[in-house]
């Protein structure tokens, strides 16, 4: 646990700062109300909902893992093992999963529109068809919008590894996502080139030029630059957080030790540390000829990740707050080709929800016999997308313009799906 | 009663139509129109304007509008030291011929065609030839109308790539065409009649019957003027129409629908000679470089039509788009949207700008020539209030410097010397961190990725460090006082002066250090760094 930036350190550690500011920089330490220590409270008294996307690239069989369809041909030659929830049974691959099913809340029954790597990444970040005009933001843009608070230190859309990559559209670059590795090394100029003094005095300065100039103009596109400015300055305050080499030692073999696993600890300590969303990828499911041997070793490393993930996230307190979503772009074909692959697969596949708002062992929705199609209670990405804004407390309905166009969080007739929902 | 009046009217009229021209272009000049309807205006909203601008502001801003750079620390001192009264006029003029005008002009147009991420092939994204010819066509001066109907014509040499972006996409060509020279979007009628205009999918596929037959054709490697590119053309066939299905929401699959005939954007339907009959279209297969000319032409009958003086968009969307460009927002705003659901600000002057446009043969130079006199473009950019693009123009608009005027001006600043290869690869990261700073709907939103590469890239601190014969270089071997340095600092960097506190802050801050060049390079740093050199205001 040591090395962790507790929300509460995170505010004291701001309001040191603050202080630090205030004598340093004198006069102009409360401009833009960035400083200001209501704000601090009110920093403090927010105990925002967060959102942890684990991105499957390629797309992950639901026959080899969640949806299996055991004695018939389409079965492949995993083996079923029992969960928590009698009678519910998942891939052999899958043992610690397979113990947190009463986290789960498992939707068997996806069936959606885009059926290849570009458009489904794309459809399935967005809950929109790419090849509509309006550039749409991904989900962790719109929860950057509503759930990220414009003073935190930290950008509000992080992501790691294979991942979507639309950004975030019509909703500008603040949400745009800051993209590191899984194991926390950071991205361009991000690495100040100056001493920390010369840094701190040059920064001063520039707050003097600023305060300057807002005492000639109030005009907004300043203040948005400067605000810009302060959020860049804060981010390299709070970059040790990306850094796990000190706390992934003690951590490994709760999350498994792969690239993937660290991913979801760093993942973990964001959320923690005030991030709304971070997406963590997992690549290789792409599995159109060797799908076994492919999805075995995913699961090798899946199943610690995911799930040390949950276990961390309930014992340090976030769970409740913290909603889980498992998904690639598409699901993979019942039908196994003659390479031994199966292909993409829109028509009847699974994605999985866990944490925050989700009533846990609840497996929602169902295939037929061999799995090609959806029977019970199929789900479009637009139900998927409201079902998630909802558990977060956002409007799934939330209305921006494009130009002259409205334009909605997911589209018309999408619905929150309440089995889910705790 | 109506009648009477008129006839009361009349002889004051005949009278004045007259008696103006005798009183010279001075009382009916643009520039007074311009003031004298911006001033009905802000009495009626009851509005009070800005101050006028200093020079210093102007000289910045005009620089910025017209040629797209800062003016550089001895084009500064220059201006300011001028005390001829008509100085601001003569900076216009000369800016209006500099050659650094027609390639802003080229880039303004460039983002207007085809944006940051055009669609089509990798072809289009290296538009330094379309680039070019723009800017030949605006140096030349040449009418609106003129090179606006050469673009569409796609005959010389030059504006082949507008095209190819829309490969096969007529309807996209449709709407990009309809937002850049007819300031309409059409979009919406595309998949469905507009909610709430007359505009419906027939006037949409009507308009895409205009461009449904053009065809791109590739020229392969092509090395010209030293330079190796893609070559295209651009054919148009004899036949083939759009076909029309109906609602999009109620589109059935496999249903081909029918034939439109060409129809100009609310106006009539084309009258074109039948095809002979038994006319049987030549292929035109893969690979094919040239084809010839239809037997009739539909793209000659569009530009014709979009650029006439008759036409009831061109002209007033040029103007409204040319006033937006100088004045941060168009009399309609957005600028691309003319419809009837969106009113001008001040219908008066924008019909009185269109007038005067097109009776000056749609001369750009002119018009901007005009707008940048006026008083009202040059008011100052402090004050009150919070708008980035005051409504009715009483202070002057804050406008973020684009990509392109932010790497000339980061140049022009730090007095990096001209025998430094040009830009290179920081015009990609300028690109990149610069390229769209806005939300969607145009307000400026700078992103996180901006500062950081501001802050901590070798590619800016190339231009603040010490280097032979630059800003930071002059600084440093003065041996003037501090105070006449920070002078240069400050004009260099922001085109002003700085005020007493700030040369007395940057003094203790430059002299704190035994060697200067560290703080030097900061100081120049912070300038960059400033609101105030990001934006045109």
């Amino acid at each position: 646990m040591q090395g962790h930036c507790t929300p509460h350190e995170h505010i004291s550690r701001r309001a040191m700062i603050k202080g630090a500011l205030a004598t340093t920089a004198g006069a102009v330490a409360n401009f833009g109300g960035l400083f200001n220590s209501q704000t601090i409270a009110a920093e403090a008294a927010k105990k925002g909902k967060r959102c942890i996307l684990l991105w499957m690239n390629g797309g992950a069989s639901q026959i080899d893992t969640f949806d299996m369809k055991p004695g018939r041909s389409t079965a492949g030659p995993f083996r079923e093992i029992k969960t928590k929830l009698p009678g519910y049974h998942v891939c052999e691959y899958l043992p610690k999963m397979a113990q947190l099913v009463d986290k789960l809340g498992i939707i068997r029954s996806m069936k959606t529109q885009s059926p290849d790597h570009p458009d489904g990444i794309y459809h399935m970040h967005c809950c929109y068809k790419q090849s509509e005009r309006t550039p749409h933001p991904e989900l962790g843009a719109m929860i950057a919008k509503y759930l990220g608070n414009a003073d935190a230190d930290l950008p509000s859309f992080v992501r790691m590894g294979p991942c979507g990559n639309a950004g975030s559209g019509y909703l500008g670059p603040r949400y745009e996502p800051f993209s590191v590795n899984r194991d926390g090394k950071m991205p361009s100029f991000t690495s100040p080139y100056g001493d920390a003094k010369s840094d701190e005095r040059r920064n001063d300065l520039l707050r003097f030029m600023e305060a300057e100039s807002a005492k000639k103009s109030e005009a907004e596109p300043f203040e948005s630059h400067r605000v810009a400015k302060e959020r860049s300055w804060r981010l390299l305050r709070a970059r040790s957080l990306f850094d796990t080499s000190k706390d992934w030692p003690a951590h490994k073999d709760l999350y498994g030790d792969s690239e993937f696993g660290r991913g979801c600890f760093l993942a973990r300590k964001l959320v923690e540390a005030g991030v709304p969303f971070v997406e963590v990828g997992q690549d290789n499911y792409d599995s159109h000829a060797d799908n076994f041997v492919c999805h075995k070793a995913n699961m090798n490393l899946l199943d610690p990740a995911w799930s040390g993930l949950l276990i961390d996230l309930e014992r340090t307190g976030q769970l409740d707050d913290t909603l889980v979503v498992w998904m690639g772009e598409v699901g993979r074909t019942p039908t196994i080709n003659n390479r031994a692959g199966r292909d993409h697969y829109i028509n009847a596949w699974t994605i999985v929800l866990a944490g925050g708002g989700i009533k846990g062992g609840v497996v929602y929705g169902k295939s037929d016999a061999d799995g090609r199609q959806v029977e019970e209670n199929p789900v479009s990405e637009g139900d998927l997308f409201a079902t998630i804004y909802h558990t977060l407390g956002m409007d799934h309905r939330v209305k921006h313009y494009v130009g002259p166009r409205p334009v909605w969080a997911t589209p018309e007739g999408s619905k929150p799906i309440k089995e889910l929902l705790a | 009663m109506g009648f009477s009046l008129r006839f009361q009217l009349l002889p004051v009229l005949l009278l004045m139509s007259v008696v103006a021209p005798l009183l010279g272009a001075e009382t009916t000049s643009l520039r007074d129109a311009i003031d004298k309807e911006l001033n009905a205006a802000w009495q009626k909203e009851k509005v009070t304007p800005a101050k006028a601008a200093d020079d210093a502001a102007f000289v910045r801003r005009v620089y910025l509008d017209l040629i797209g750079s800062i003016p550089s620390y001895d084009e500064a001192k220059k201006f300011l030291d001028d005390t001829a009264p008509d100085k601001r006029s003569k900076l216009v003029k000369q800016l209006l011929d500099d050659q650094r005008f027609g390639q802003n002009q080229a880039n303004v147009w460039d983002q207007v065609l085809f944006g940051r991420n055009p669609p089509g092939s990798d072809s289009v994204r290296k538009r330094d030839r379309f680039k070019a010819w723009l800017s030949a066509k605006f140096n030349g001066n040449v009418p609106m109308d003129q090179w606006v109907r050469a673009l569409l014509l796609v005959e010389e040499e030059g504006p082949e790539l507008f095209f190819v972006q829309f490969q096969n996409k007529p309807e996209d060509l449709t709407e990009a065409f309809s937002k850049a020279f007819l300031g309409t979007q059409v979009q919406c009628a595309r998949c469905h009649d507009h909610p709430y205009t007359k505009l419906t999918q027939r006037d949409f596929y009507g308009m895409t019957g205009f461009f449904v037959r053009l065809v791109v054709l590739e020229q392969g490697d092509v090395t010209k003027d030293g330079q190796k590119f893609k070559g295209f053309k651009i054919g148009e066939k004899s036949s083939g129409e759009v076909m029309f299905s109906g609602n999009a929401k109620e589109a059935k699959a496999g249903k081909k629908g029918d034939p439109v005939k060409p129809k100009f954007l609310e106006g009539a339907e084309l009258t074109e000679p039948a095809l002979p009959k038994d006319f049987k279209e030549p292929e035109t297969k893969t690979g094919t470089k040239s084809m010839n000319k239809p037997l009739f032409s539909r793209k000659e009958q569009l530009a014709a039509w979009a650029t006439a003086k008759e036409n009831p968009f061109f002209a007033k969307a040029a103007v409204n788009r040319i006033w937006g460009q100088l004045m941060g927002r168009g009399i309609v705003h957005p600028v691309d949207n003319l419809g009837e659901d969106n009113k001008p600000s001040m219908p008066a002057l924008l019909d009185e700008m269109t007038k005067q446009f097109i009776d000056h043969q749609f001369d750009v130079k002119w018009l901007m020539g005009e707008i940048v006199s006026s008083k009202a473009y040059q008011l100052a950019g402090d004050g009150p209030g919070k708008d980035a693009m005051p409504k009715l123009h009483e202070r002057a608009r804050v406008r973020p410097l684009t990509a392109e005027e932010l790497s000339v001006s980061i140049r022009i600043a730090t007095a990096d010397p001209p025998s430094e290869k040009p830009q290179g690869d920081t015009s990609e990261y300028f690109l990149r961190y610069f390229g769209e700073p806005t939300n969607g709907l145009g307000d400026f939103q700078g992103s996180l990725g901006e500062h950081l590469f501001l802050n901590n890239s070798d590619n800016i601190r190339k231009f603040i460090s010490r280097k032979k014969g630059n800003l930071a270089d002059q600084v440093i071997s003065s041996s003037e006082p501090w105070e006449q340095r920070i002078d240069r600092m400050f004009l260099s960097v922001l085109t002003r002066l700085p005020s007493p506190v700030e040369r007395e802050k940057f003094k203790a801050y430059l002299t704190s250090e035994a060697k200067p060049e560290k703080v030097v390079e900061e100081a120049i740093w912070v300038l960059l760094n400033t609101s105030e050199f990001r934006f045109n205001h």
